[in-house]
């Protein structure tokens, strides 16, 4: 347990990831991922009881617990004053391995290899996220866990980045994904674990979280809306309005919207676009982190039902 | 309880560690040997001397209120035993600052203590592989400063005699011996500088503290000097540390002060080092480089709690017992005048019988309250008993020193040219020698 204050950030969490799992870390602002995160680095130590990482007693002063382990926590910091690959190099020299083939694999792996003899000073937010990863991979970790590794990179790094998660899973490692961006981690993650007040309020596989998830949110163009409007408004449990800009607007589980998007090819109403606004992860995010109860959800309005969910995550 | 663990159990199996404190050591050498500021001050020791010396040679005027500066004319060995007294008093606490006053805060300026201590290195490993980087530097740097100034010297002026703390002429190898000896035992009060920047570092995570930290002290030592009388207070500094070597230079050697001294340096780092490693070992780190950093009350309670210690120095200088005493005085200058005005006699040409003695009576007086004891100013009357052949045995000759004497036990003693000429003089070789009467400097033991 880890409290700051009267805020308890961290109490009795466990956590299983099978090798080659890429696992998301959800929560709200405060819910105790980054300090999870550092308890798992040994960065800070519990107030009460202790932390075991990969079957191993955790002492808080790190070591030889931490040998398969990479990864960062919030944005990746280096020595400014030396280049990408003095960096890389200083780190390696700390981990006791690493020659200077594998920092220049991994550079190449994060696309940094141009860039490496430039100083850490003039890299950009992204670069250091990326030289971030880099320092992750030359532990050649079993277990890596990244903190927001998307924040500040454009959405070509943010692509190249998912790539990369998913080529360490396909090689049997595993990821425990911490990040804000719903979206991002989507492209990604098996699996969830999601937060609250420090503790897991739901722990499972994306497709058990679909299942679970209390609908989802569309927008649908199609070659003759008032028909739509119609067609949709008499299917079970398919909540639908006029869209704010266009179309329609609609809120249903996946199953529901199967059966609308049928029943408008029966109708010949042509969809033009569909487009998932707002996903089962986020709703289910929603459900599970509001401070109210998550079941006022099935009582919104679609525009509405969206626009809670989106303000909120 | 938190857990991390594999689905199969053993499947992420720990490597034992390769790594340790050489690990860390290296990159701690190689992160500071990579700063700007260490570069400069690795030119600033190898260089500043020559600079200094030469300085020194293309001018007529001498640094004489250092110990030894009258001499920087006449023997290479004063210069490099000026050069050790300015940095026993600023350049060593500025060598201390600047290497390890950022060594831990400018992880947290940086935001990379996350970045190393998630790595394979434990807190120890770190810690202990700063101290032995920071170690080696600032033991590295104070040779080569040592080194330098002693090349310089030795190159620039010449290894000649050198009239030592009793005014006494030593020999240059005695000289050469004494002097690397003298080098050598400022390492620890130095190590014990570098342990207070240390704490400064780590208790603070302020950077600028962290280097001026050890330079206040030393300012502060400097002030503390300048009053009280007592000297336990002012032996429990480590300013105090670096007069140890002047017992060495004295006729009649003594070794309180050094041996007080190397203890009180011992103390301060086993003191610093051990409360370092007592904040680095309980201290979550939480914050990244964009996060809040210590707060902004630190520097305020630093300034505060500094008051209230200085305060407090400087009403203990006051207790316990003075070194500096009237007698002690007396009998040093009556020594050290014996001494040089037998020098001056050689100088001129004169043979002095070995052993030989002037019968000197000094009477030394200080100035203000303090007339019988304590560092501040002195008069000292020393009247010289000349023998004669006829019938009336002495003639009486007195000559008035304006005495500044510190709380170590050393002092400078000056008089006006009317009594002992200017401070230059023609030797028997017709060349022009400085004149050993006119500044004399002296130490005597102060316990």
């Amino acid at each position: 347990m880890k409290r700051f204050g009267a805020v308890t950030a961290v109490d009795g969490l466990d956590l299983v990831i099978d090798p080659g799992e890429v696992r998301g870390l959800l929560g709200p602002n405060g819910a105790g991922k980054t300090t999870l995160l550092r308890m798992l680095f040994g960065l800070i130590r519990p107030d009460e009881g202790t932390v075991e990482l990969l079957g191993h007693r955790l002492d808080h002063l790190g070591g030889d617990v931490l040998e398969s382990v990479g990864g960062f926590v919030e944005e990746p910091s280096f020595y400014p004053y030396l280049s990408g690959r003095s960096n890389l190099k200083l780190l390696a020299k700390l981990d006791g391995r690493a020659g200077p083939g594998e920092i220049d694999d991994a550079l190449k792996r994060v696309g940094l290899a141009a860039r490496a003899e430039d100083r850490v000073s003039g890299y950009s937010t992204g670069m250091r996220q990326r030289l971030g990863l880099a320092a992750a991979l030359l532990r050649r970790p079993r277990l890596l866990l990244l903190d927001e590794p998307t924040s500040g990179l454009d959405p070509a790094g943010a692509r190249a980045v998912a790539k990369l998660v998913c080529e360490l899973a396909a090689e049997g490692v595993a990821v425990l994904l911490s990040s804000h961006l719903i979206g991002e981690l989507e492209k990604v993650c098996d699996s969830y674990t999601v937060l609250r007040e420090g503790r897991v309020v739901w722990d499972g596989t994306a497709g058990e979280l679909e299942a679970q998830a209390p609908g989802s949110a569309y927008a649908l163009y199609t070659s003759d809306d008032a028909r739509a409007l119609e067609l949709a408004a008499h299917a079970a449990r398919v909540r639908v309005q006029r869209g704010a800009r266009g179309g329609l607007a609609l809120a249903a589980r996946q199953e529901e919207m199967d059966e609308l998007v049928a029943a408008l090819g029966d109708a010949r109403v042509l969809i033009r676009r569909l487009e998932l606004v707002v996903s089962p992860l986020e709703t289910m995010f929603f459900a599970l982190t509001a401070p109210h109860d998550g079941q006022e959800l099935q009582a919104l309005e679609p525009q509405e039902f969206t626009d809670t969910i989106l303000a909120r995550t | 309880m938190s857990t991390i663990a594999p689905a199969a159990p053993g499947a992420f199996s720990a490597a034992p560690s390769q790594q340790g404190v050489r690990s860390a050591y290296a990159t701690e050498l190689y992160k500071l040997m990579a700063q700007l500021t260490t570069r400069i001050l690795v030119l600033v020791c190898a260089l500043g001397p020559f600079a200094f010396a030469a300085v020194l040679k293309v001018q007529s005027g001498t640094p004489s209120d250092a110990l030894f500066g009258f001499w920087v004319h006449s023997s290479g060995f004063a210069i490099s035993l000026v050069i050790l007294g300015f940095a026993g008093s600023w350049g060593f606490p500025i060598i201390a600052g600047v290497l390890a006053g950022d060594l831990f805060s400018s992880e947290d300026r940086h935001g990379t203590w996350k970045t190393i201590l998630t790595r394979s290195c434990t807190r120890e490993d770190v810690f202990a592989g700063k101290l032995l980087a920071v170690g080696t530097f600032v033991i590295g740097l104070t040779l080569m400063l040592a080194a330098a100034s002693l090349i310089a010297g030795v190159i620039l002026v010449g290894p000649h005699a050198l009239v030592n703390l009793s005014g006494a002429l030593t020999s240059p190898g005695r000289m050469l011996a004494l002097t690397v000896v003298s080098w050598l035992i400022c390492l620890l009060p130095v190590l014990a500088y570098t342990s207070l920047a240390i704490l400064f570092s780590v208790g603070t995570r302020n950077g600028i503290l962290g280097v001026l930290g050890p330079l206040l002290v030393a300012l502060i030592t400097q002030l503390l000097d300048l009053i009280g009388k007592g000297v336990i207070v002012h032996e429990l500094l480590i300013g105090s540390a670096f007069d140890g070597w002047h017992g060495l230079f004295t006729s009649h050697r003594y070794f309180g002060q050094l041996i007080v001294g190397s203890v009180v340096s011992v103390l301060w780092i086993v003191a610093c080092l051990t409360a370092s490693w007592v904040i680095m070992r309980r201290r979550d780190f939480l914050t990244g480089v964009s996060g809040r950093g210590p707060s902004w009350t630190t520097p305020v309670k630093v300034v505060a709690l500094s008051t209230v210690v200085v305060a407090a120095l400087a009403f203990g200088c006051s207790l316990g017992p003075t070194g500096v005493t009237a007698s002690r005085l007396s009998s040093a200058v009556a020594q050290d005048f014996n001494n040089v005005t037998l020098l001056q006699q050689q100088l001129i040409g004169r043979r002095v019988p070995p052993n030989a003695r002037f019968y000197i009576r000094p009477q030394c007086t200080g100035h203000g309250t303090n007339s019988t004891s304590g560092p501040g100013d002195w008069t000292c009357n020393v009247y010289v008993f000349l023998p004669q052949t006829n019938s009336v045995p002495y003639q009486l000759q007195s000559v008035e020193y304006d005495v500044s004497v510190q709380y170590n036990g050393c002092y400078k003693a000056q008089s006006p040219p009317a009594f002992v000429g200017g401070a230059t003089m023609q030797n028997a070789a017709g060349r022009s020698v400085a004149n050993p009467l006119f500044i004399v400097y002296g130490c005597f033991n102060i316990f």
